[in-house]
């Protein structure tokens, strides 16, 4: 058994952030994971003023842009990996205000820090940045001495440290969306990240929730799915979880290829109301 | 509507009030009227006074009963009187009130006139040896208001004030509900009556303002509080079966401010014993929330207006926090994390279930009521102290906002 358990819950990206950090390691270290959450919080924001705001502001007005945040620089080198990662489909610059406006507008200039765009376009990291905080999170405990923790963003984006305080991988089970009685996947996590998509269930027609759009056409996806990746990376996974839900049937059969994505399609269980759950993969 | 097929509603309707109030002893008038089959023959006879909107609406209803009839109307002014007259056409007419009483021919007075004239009116009519069924609020004062009540008694009259709602099969069902416990422990009641305009009619050549838009000025009326809060305060005290020990509250004229008198916007507390509480708000420039009581106890929601009633939907019991107890006694197991996208504490939207619904008379039989009541000469049971207290009510909660003070529930008031 464990021979101590620490909790931090707050509220950050929007959601309820819970850490959960067992045995050795530093006092303060749940402290300095929070810290790490909420200065990502405070860079990736659009929904109050943030350096992504002022970036967001001078990209809309045709402006070059000078990146002096660190925590937003290495989020923008992140997003150029996970752009290409996702073949093209994870793409923060999509936006329903500008039809096929993407990341590839962009020109990030990683050795003089500037940005500048073709046209206008704005960034919104979405769940990428839950994913990026708790890879920041999870790099702040493993420094702090942390063997064994878990940490969520609104249980859609979970990210282990190390091996479950009872032994081997932390087990979870996703939900089906559209019956909360049903399981659509158990997995097990060992030092990695999961993340979760669905454009159907709880939460998804929440007024705040932003519309998933697919990069090729801004268009909002409407078709009832649910995605779940598993990466070493909560940003990889994230992307990748999104990137699913986008993707149309070439492009998701080669993103899954991979072992720990999933895909499924419920679109007959949305329109008939009885589980029928098809798993691509 | 054939007289048949009223019949056959009417008598839906009234199952649809006996099955509510079945075995409750919260609703005896209700009870009382609807199983009174009042006998078609040797009508109660009625003098309307005031002809306006409201009174001719309840000559409407009048003429649905069995065992009431108009045989005068009376109006200051001659429009409304010739309105009123369209609608009883062998009622003898009158311009004044104690004409029509020394007329004769009459078993009891209905008034619907400005707030300000009800004691007045009441006090004439039972001189006059009448019984009366007077609109709400009862009267501009607290004091009269129980003067009202004091002269009933000290006349053997009936004295019936109208409080619709009390006879409304949804509301009976949703007390009855209550009362079983379905809500569970209801600790407050969220009421509101949002309008979005500005309450004022316009003023014919031959009329004054005063006259026809005496809802606005103070001396004829408390306002929001006398002519809509009255309704909802009744509700409130029944549903928590119980006065308020107290009230606090907030008036201002922040839209309106064309010259009326009262205020275009109050924000209330009543406090009941037990901490318990009632919010109310009244307002004339936002109607999305409309007239509602939200009915708020442990278990649930009703929704009496809607007529809805919802259950609460249980705590979810959070996956991560059974994980640190399942470590916490070295029981590793798979936990079940909720999905996609947590979000925040929103409104919950959930359809709940219905208390009833569909076309309900329930202004017909409170005169159903009142005329059986008038042929026994006892009034129905329970039915003056739920006005009377609601009444007092509304003007505290005026004096509350005037005066910018908490009110106490007085101890003078009149026993009933």
């Amino acid at each position: 058994m464990a021979d101590l358990a620490e909790i931090e819950r707050f509220v950050a990206m929007g959601t309820r952030i819970e850490l959960h950090r067992f045995g050795a390691g530093d006092g303060d270290a749940l402290s300095a994971a929070r810290r790490a959450i909420e200065a990502v919080d405070d860079a990736l924001t659009i929904h109050r003023p943030s350096p992504t705001t002022a970036l967001n502001e001078a990209l809309l007005a045709g402006r070059e842009a000078a990146i002096d945040d660190p925590v937003l620089f290495d989020a923008l080198v992140a997003i150029d990996a996970v752009h290409a990662l996702t073949d093209g489909l994870f793409d923060p610059a999509a936006d329903r205000r500008f039809a096929g406006a993407g990341w590839s507008d962009i020109a990030f200039d990683r050795a003089t820090g500037r940005v500048r765009a073709t046209r206008p376009i704005a960034l919104d990291f979405g769940g990428f940045g839950k994913g990026f905080a708790l890879d920041r999170a999870c790099a702040a405990l493993r420094e702090a001495g942390v063997a064994s923790a878990c940490l969520s963003a609104g249980e859609s984006s979970i990210a282990v440290v190390g091996d479950h305080p009872l032994g081997g991988g932390w087990p979870f089970a996703i939900p089906h969306p559209l019956d909360a009685g049903r399981t659509l996947v158990e997995l097990e996590l060992t030092d990695e990240s999961l993340s979760i998509s669905s454009t159907v269930g709880a939460g998804t027609q929440a007024p705040e929730r932003a519309a998933m759009i697919r990069p090729s056409d801004g268009a909002t996806v409407t078709a009832a799915r649910c995605t779940v990746a598993v990466d070493r990376l909560g940003a990889h996974a994230e992307a990748m979880s999104t990137a699913l839900l986008v993707a149309d049937q070439d492009r998701a059969a080669r993103l899954l290829t991979a072992p720990q994505r999933y895909l499924f399609d419920l679109s007959h269980e949305a329109a008939i109301g009885r589980p029928s759950a098809r798993m691509l993969q | 509507m054939t007289e048949k097929d009223f019949d056959l509603t009417r008598r839906s309707f009234l199952d649809r009030v006996l099955l509510a109030t079945a075995g409750m002893a919260a609703a005896p008038w209700a009870s009382a009227a609807a199983d009174a089959e009042p006998a078609k023959t040797d009508r109660v006879r009625l003098g309307v006074i005031g002809t306006g909107d409201r009174g001719r609406a309840l000559i409407q209803n009048i003429a649905k009963t069995r065992n009431c009839i108009v045989v005068a109307l009376c109006d200051s002014y001659a429009p409304h009187l010739a309105k009123g007259q369209a609608l009883a056409a062998s009622a003898r007419t009158f311009t004044d009130h104690r004409a029509m009483l020394d007329a004769g021919g009459l078993d009891a007075v209905v008034i619907a006139t400005p707030l300000n004239t009800h004691a007045r009116l009441t006090s004439d009519a039972f001189d006059a040896g009448l019984h009366v069924w007077c609109e709400k609020a009862m009267a501009r004062t607290i004091a009269d208001c129980g003067a009202m009540v004091t002269r009933s008694k000290a006349a053997g009259k009936v004295l019936q004030i109208g409080h619709q709602r009390m006879f409304h099969p949804t509301y009976l069902n949703a007390l009855k509900r209550t009362r079983a416990g379905e809500i569970g422990t209801i600790t407050q009641i969220r009421a509101s009556w949002h309008r979005n305009n500005s309450w004022r009619r316009p003023v014919p050549a031959d009329a004054t303002d005063r006259q026809i838009n005496w809802r606005l000025y103070r001396d004829s009326s408390a306002g929001l509080m006398t002519e809509l809060a009255t309704h909802q305060l009744q509700v409130g005290n029944w549903f928590l079966d119980a006065v308020p020990t107290r009230v606090i509250g907030s008036g201002s004229l922040c839209f309106w401010k064309d010259g009326r008198e009262v205020y275009d916007h109050v924000a209330l507390i009543y406090e009941y014993s037990g901490g318990r509480k009632l919010i109310y708000t009244s307002l004339l420039n936002n109607a999305r929330y409309g007239c509602e009581e939200q009915i708020q106890g442990s278990k649930g929601t009703i929704e009496p207006e809607l007529g809805r009633i919802y259950q609460e939907v249980p705590a979810k019991v959070l996956a991560l926090q059974r994980m640190q107890k399942d470590v916490a006694r070295g029981h590793k197991r798979t936990v079940p994390i909720g999905g996609a996208t947590w979000f925040p504490e929103l409104p919950v939207t959930t359809p709940g279930g219905s208390l009833g619904w569909g076309e309900y008379d329930e202004t017909m039989l409170q005169f159903e009521g009142f005329g059986e009541a008038v042929r026994k000469g006892a009034p129905l049971p329970g039915l003056l102290a739920q006005a009377y207290n609601a009444s007092v009510a509304s003007l505290l909660g005026e004096q509350a906002m005037d005066r910018g003070v908490a009110m106490t529930w007085p101890t003078s008031l009149v026993a009933i």
